[in-house]
């Protein structure tokens, strides 16, 4: 069952992008996340430090061919979190539109 | 900037990020003529009746989807488990349309004697390569945007 918890690590608008497309697949290349949220290097590298700190994402490095490949994957805590914090989210948005009606 | 990011805005980009994954999964319009090429080539190899052009046609075969697949992955950059039970039973459909096609070309070549049944046979493998092909990609593409967090 999921709690709904709030995670000020995950809410960042990149972080939760990242979170979304790694939740969805079991690796990622750095590339294919860099164009899903259309930032540079370094801003996709400043987040998923920030991530991998808190042991939200998983970074693994290997060379294929003549370039150096980094695939990025959502560890168990990582989707745990990312699956809670949709569901404090949701909770918002609900508790918000049950207050206009 | 990021404490005026609402809950609202949260799941929009969930949202979005996730239907940005599903339209890079889906393949790009080569992928699924050129494995058609490959399959209606390989069926329509058998109208030679010779066995080593068939085992050279196999090794062609096999090579060549490698090759497409590994370039379209390569496109792609991301893992996934592809065979949820949806995406099984549609492959399970096709191996067995293609599998009908094929021993229908062999009654008909070699039991009826009617030639030019392996070209026909290879123009369906195409066909049904390309539709099942498309048929996958729409399944795949309803599973990662339906996806519920």
């Amino acid at each position: 069952m999921i709690v709904a918890r709030f995670d000020e690590v995950v809410h960042a608008p990149n972080r939760l992008k990242i979170c979304a497309i790694l939740s969805a697949v079991d690796t990622a290349d750095f590339a294919t996340v860099r164009d899903g949220l259309a930032v540079s290097d370094s801003v996709l590298s400043k987040h998923v430090a920030l991530l991998q700190a808190s042991g939200y994402v998983a970074v693994e490095k290997r060379f294929g061919g003549a370039r150096r490949r980094t695939s990025l994957s959502l560890t168990s805590a990582g989707r745990r979190a990312f699956d809670e914090h949709v569901a404090a989210l949701r909770e918002i948005t609900e508790g918000d539109a049950r207050a206009r009606k | 900037m990021e404490s005026e990011w609402t809950a609202n805005d949260g799941l929009a980009a969930v949202t979005g990020g996730r239907a940005w994954l599903a339209r890079r999964l889906v393949a790009p319009c080569w992928y699924h003529p050129c494995l058609g090429v490959l399959a209606g080539g390989l069926v329509a190899v058998g109208e030679g009746r010779n066995g080593t052009l068939f085992a050279w046609a196999v090794v062609c075969y096999s090579i060549g989807c490698g090759v497409v697949m590994w370039v379209n992955q390569h496109r792609v950059g991301v893992s996934i488990r592809y065979f949820d039970r949806a995406m099984t039973s549609v492959f399970i459909a096709q191996v067995l349309c293609m599998a009908l096609v094929a021993v229908a070309a062999c009654w008909l070549e070699f039991t009826r004697g009617l030639h030019g049944a392996f070209l026909v046979a290879g123009l369906c493998e195409f066909m049904i390569t390309v539709a099942f092909g498309h048929w996958s990609d729409r399944v795949l593409r309803q599973r990662i945007e339906a996806l519920q967090s």
